[in-house]
């Protein structure tokens, strides 16, 4: 039905990380109780792509540096929801708009109804995990964000501030410039009559 | 898992069905007669409550005191949003914006009409940015003062940013992202103070801000009013420092004059008004909630396109909230080769919802103009009869906001103890269960209330249309009920739409 090339599925949420309890959202990640335990949660990406609902789920939902984690992959057909039987290979890059750099984290086989992937980051930031498979010669690309340690905060607080002083500045320095052009134009009307 | 809040039960439906058939014939029965003069009561003069409005009228220190609250909690929703857990139902930032404050204050506006405005905390902080003042009169020079571009007087920009967050509500999430909802809280503090450093006024509230336009509109139909209490004194006024200030209190941001003012869409109720006029002649007044819409405010064109755009916007609101949105969304996605979040998808079908009364209304004003024994232009018409939609528009805001708030709200005590929600898990299915079955108020008062305002908002849509297309013939001899059928016909779509989906089980949005 798709006829592209690749499929592209970039749930990047920079900004959208969004976190859904109850009301699951195609493409939206949210958090639960971990499907292992009752704790620690783990975070899931419900979507749809070409001829397949994908699941991806991360565990532990907030991992950290140096602590192992894994990723969970389930892909079933929209139309009769058998599962896909394929390999899947899991790759990672850093989400910078400069990094080009992707490293393969494993190919994996089936296993039941999912793929597993286990991953170790030796540094806090945002990554991309990409899923990749080929179901009836059309491939399949899916990427899922992955935040590994706490989100940086300065960088939208930053930027509002650095917006803010130079607004009320630029706009200081022409409201003064406005008032010493006026001050020299009533200097020069009275001088002249 | 997807949880779902019932729908309004069989009897809560045939009951408002009954009164609204009655409102209908009653219409279409009784001729109307012209309006006169509203009746209202000075709420200074009511036991109890008088002496609060007294107090946020002679003085500007109870809602200074107000202001500053409301920029706390707006900075505690900035912080929880960066620094906090990105689990929605465990951070303040969504639990007080979405499922608190922006629930509630639309059921704010009919009580106290545009009250939020004054307290606005982005405003605020904006004012205290630009001029430097907590509250009194900033030099001029503390903004550049330009005009506004003519073009841009309107309430298009709002209506457009309206659309954007409605967008970015329910179609990116921001509603339940945190982190987001954070960065939407700066956006707003960065725009409003970049609007008041450049232009005179606050344009940002009268012509960008889509919260203020929506309080703005509703507060048409609020129950309270700012005006003045002897129209002579404002007649013999000559200094009009309501609009021009005083040497101490800022002029009207939205340049209103208190003796010329017969509608609440603009007004901010910030109170620099009552303490600027020198005759002590301005004050909050109770009346009837339909007095506005029906008979004082004045017809515009893009203040037609906020009142429809408001109603399209909010039955997709509620449509977005039903199991058959999703279906269809994923059924359209899978059709136009859309996948992640459905982006694609989910605007096309905002486009429609929101467009489609539009055409529906267009199409009936031009049914009602080959109606009308007078000669009407469509763009005058469109615009006169615009305000059956507030009503619409309005009850069924409150009715499916209710049900966020009343449903949703619980636990949000847990939240302000602990607003980053340092440690916190997710919600367990034993505790989304709880919370599910045990809403603020029993589930039969909560029913009747939906299916009182959606035969309220009925009637009041229909009272509006009978005035507003009496207006329209100098001599009240020569109009027909049948005049009015074109608009009865959108009233009764629109109304049976919003009443299906209220009956519809409700997906929980946390």
């Amino acid at each position: 039905m798709i006829a592209m090339r690749s499929i592209w599925l970039c749930v990047l949420f920079c900004f959208f990380t969004v976190t859904v309890q109850a009301h699951h959202v195609l493409g939206r990640p949210s958090y639960s109780l971990g499907e292992d335990s009752n704790t620690p949660p783990s975070m899931q990406v419900e979507t749809q792509i070409g001829d397949f609902y994908v699941t991806y789920m991360a565990f532990p939902a907030f991992p950290k540096p140096n602590e192992q984690g894994r990723v969970n992959l389930y892909a079933s057909r929209i139309d009769n929801g058998s599962p896909f039987d394929g390999k899947v290979t899991f790759k990672v890059r850093d989400d910078s708009w400069f990094s080009k750099t992707t490293e393969i984290l494993g190919v994996q086989d089936i296993d039941e109804v999912v793929y597993r992937q286990g991953f170790i980051f030796k540094n806090d930031g945002d990554y991309i995990i990409t899923a990749e498979f080929e179901s009836g010669g059309e491939p399949y690309i899916i990427d899922f964000p992955l935040r590994i340690g706490e989100p940086s905060a300065v960088g939208p607080i930053g930027i509002t501030v650095a917006i803010l002083i130079f607004v009320l500045l630029m706009v200081n320095i022409l409201q003064r410039k406005r008032l010493f052009g006026l001050k020299a134009k009533r200097a020069r009307e009275e001088n002249n009559s | 898992m997807t949880m779902t809040h019932p729908g309004l039960p069989d009897p809560w439906l045939w009951l408002a069905l009954a009164v609204m058939s009655f409102s209908l014939l009653w219409v279409l029965f009784f001729t109307p007669k012209k309006l006169s003069t509203h009746s209202f009561l000075n709420v200074e003069k009511i036991p109890l409550i008088g002496w609060l409005a007294r107090l946020f009228v002679a003085s500007p220190w109870p809602l200074l005191l107000l202001k500053l609250i409301s920029v706390a909690l707006f900075l505690t929703v900035i912080a929880a949003g960066l620094f906090g857990t990105p689990m929605a139902e465990r951070n303040l930032a969504t639990t007080l914006t979405w499922t608190v404050w922006w629930s509630g204050l639309i059921v704010t506006v009919f009580f106290l009409g545009s009250a939020w405005c004054a307290v606005c905390p982005w405003d605020t902080i904006a004012s205290w940015l630009v001029k430097r003042r907590l509250w009194r009169r900033a030099d001029a020079s503390s903004s550049l003062g330009l005009k506004f571009p003519k073009a841009w007087r309107n309430v298009w920009p709002a209506l457009a940013m309206f659309v954007g967050l409605t967008w970015l509500e329910l179609g990116v999430g921001v509603t339940t992202n945190p982190y987001a909802t954070a960065v939407l809280s700066l956006v707003m503090i960065v725009l409003a103070t970049i609007y008041m450093a450049v232009f005179e006024s606050k344009v940002f509230c009268k012509h960008v801000c889509p919260v203020g336009r929506t309080v703005g509109f509703y507060a048409q139909l609020s129950m309270v009013e700012l005006r003045p209490r002897l129209q002579k004194t404002c007649d013999s006024c000559k200094t009009m420092e309501c609009y021009h200030g005083t040497k101490e209190i800022e002029p009207c941001p939205t340049n209103l004059v208190m003796g010329t003012l017969t509608q609440s869409t603009y007004c901010t109720s910030c109170s620099a008004c009552t303490m600027s006029c020198p005759h002590d002649n301005v004050g909050w007044r109770v009346r009837s909630p339909a007095a506005e819409a029906i008979q004082h405010a004045r017809p515009h064109w893009d203040e037609a396109w906020f009142m429809l755009g408001l109603l399209g916007l909010t039955t997709f609101h509620g449509i977005t909230m039903m199991e058959f949105w999703e279906q269809g969304l994923s059924w359209f996605g899978q059709l136009i080769g859309d996948s992640g979040q459905l982006i694609w998808s989910f605007s096309v079908g905002m486009a429609l919802v929101f467009i489609a009364p539009i055409l529906l209304y267009s199409l009936l004003i031009k049914l009602t103009q080959i109606l009308l024994p007078v000669k009407v232009g469509f763009k005058q018409l469109f615009a006169k009869l615009a305000f059956i939609s507030l009503p619409l528009a309005f009850v069924y805001h409150i009715a499916h906001n209710l049900n966020h708030l009343v449903r949703e709200s619980r636990g949000f005590s847990d939240v302000l103890i602990n607003p980053l929600g340092k440690d916190t898990l997710p919600l367990s299915s034993a505790e989304l269960h709880m919370r599910h079955m045990n809403p603020l108020m029993s589930e039969q008062f909560l029913y009747g209330l939906q299916a009182g305002l959606m035969a309220f908002g009925f009637w009041l849509a229909l009272q509006i249309l009978q005035k507003r297309s009496l207006e329209i013939f100098s001599d009240a001899a020569a109009w027909r009920a049948v005049y009015q059928v074109p608009g009865i016909i959108f009233i009764t779509i629109i109304t049976a739409i919003n009443l299906w989906l209220l009956v519809q089980p409700m997906i929980m949005r946390m």
